[in-house]
């Protein structure tokens, strides 16, 4: 009898726990950043992201608790790659998500603004959750996949995170290695074309001595 | 069996402590006036930490940008932080409170700047969290304790990026302003010293007559 209780007080504590789980990870109050969108015009944020990285993002319109605003204002969103293709791009929503692995290495831009019908003078508050690249990474599938949990799963996502690292570091090299090289090639224009300014300079006058000199013969003057 | 059933609770607790942390945010945004970011801190005593950089500038006479202004406010309403005409800056402190904050940049001058920033709020349960839940072991401070460190380095690295970026337009900047300028100093040169000869000649013509010069 007291072992059935025992059992049965650690599975309501279990299932507690895990409704808990479930319900902490609804509230999406803790990820994401709140933007402010203006009245009019749109807001835009941006990415310099590289090649083949995944993107997620999700966004919603924040529900102000003041009643001044009768109904939840909708939104446009666009999401645009560097080279001007559309990735996304939604009218008249409150909500939505949007996810794509990049194909070009620049800046991703997502771009939002409020619909014609909304009230005048009143903007309107987005949430946004953007992750890129590591941040991005399903770890629920992982774990499932590798049926591991726990401390083992937290290594395995700081090894994850270590490798990004080392990612990102070689990405920072090749960068510094590009723009080496147009300083260098700056530094060695600047040295031509000064000296070429000087030669410019002395041909040009050596002209016009020239053609004074003829002019002035040609008229008799000298 | 019973070593099994009693993990379980244990592991789904981990599970929704460790959910709960590090939450990040990366991205530019272009500052015309003043522009506001908020982000949720979970817990009193979090390290809120992050950079921002002013990216792509256009000053065409002087090398020093006067910078932008950055104010960090707690949902109480007093400045936590505040840096007055940077170009980039790194900051770190810990949260007084638990509640929205948000993060404002200012634009004292006319022309829109991009802005790069990062935001990192972390949490390391503490004595308080492991007294409350005796499942939570001492091994996961450790952990958070790496993963906070790990994501330092992650946010060193994204400053360097975006410093590389604002380098990177200003090279760029010098390249195409070194080529036009001394390509149109030739011009210039060429066209002032063929309207020197022309005024020239004309002072020497005929029906000017050359004795008054």
């Amino acid at each position: 009898m007291a072992q059935n209780l025992t059992s049965r007080a650690r599975a309501v504590c279990s299932v507690l726990v895990v409704v808990l789980f479930l319900t902490a990870n609804l509230v999406p109050v803790t990820e994401a950043i709140w933007l402010t969108i203006p009245t009019s015009g749109t807001k835009c944020v941006s990415e310099e992201i590289q090649n083949h990285v995944v993107v997620l993002a999700d966004y919603y319109v924040v529900v102000d608790e003041a009643p001044q605003q009768y109904r939840t204002p909708t939104i446009s969103v666009k999401v645009t790659s560097p080279y001007g293709n559309n990735l996304h791009h939604v009218e008249n929503v409150t909500h939505g998500q949007f996810a794509f692995t990049t194909t070009e290495s620049g800046s991703y831009l997502a771009c939002f603004w409020l619909d014609g019908e909304h009230q005048e003078g009143v903007g309107a508050t987005l949430n946004l959750d953007w992750r890129s690249g590591i941040a991005a990474r399903d770890w629920d599938s992982v774990a499932k996949k590798q049926k591991v949990e726990g401390v083992e799963l937290e290594l395995i996502k700081l090894e994850g995170a270590v490798q990004a690292i080392h990612d990102n570091l070689n990405y920072l090299k090749d960068r510094e290695a590009e723009m080496r090289q147009v300083s260098e090639s700056t530094n060695s224009k600047v040295a031509w074309l000064s000296i070429m300014s000087l030669g410019v300079c002395i041909v040009v006058s050596a002209l016009q001595l020239w053609h004074l000199k003829t002019y002035f013969r040609k008229k008799k003057l000298i | 069996m019973e070593v099994r059933s009693q993990k379980k609770p244990w592991v789904v607790m981990v599970m929704v402590l460790l959910s709960l942390t590090g939450k990040i945010s990366s991205l530019s945004v272009t500052v015309n006036e003043v522009e506001c970011v908020y982000e949720y801190v979970l817990y009193e005593g979090d390290t809120v930490s992050g950079n921002f950089v002013v990216v792509d500038h256009d000053i065409f006479w002087s090398s020093d940008h006067p910078g932008i202004d950055f104010t960090v406010t707690s949902p109480a309403g007093n400045v936590v932080q505040t840096f007055k005409g940077v170009s980039g800056e790194k900051f770190d402190f810990k949260a007084p409170r638990s509640g929205m904050y948000k993060f404002c940049f200012h634009n004292p001058y006319s022309t829109p700047e991009t802005v790069s920033f990062y935001i990192h709020v972390g949490h390391i349960p503490n004595e308080h969290d492991l007294a409350k839940d005796e499942h939570l072991d001492p091994v996961n401070v450790k952990i958070a304790e790496l993963r906070e460190a790990l994501e330092s380095v992650t946010a060193e690295q994204k400053y360097l990026k975006a410093r590389d970026t604002r380098h990177r337009h200003t090279n760029e900047s010098t390249r195409k302003r070194v080529i036009f300028y001394t390509v149109g100093e030739y011009l210039m040169l060429a066209i002032a010293s063929a309207l020197q000869v022309i005024y020239i000649r004309q002072l020497f013509s005929k029906s000017v007559g050359y004795n008054r010069v």
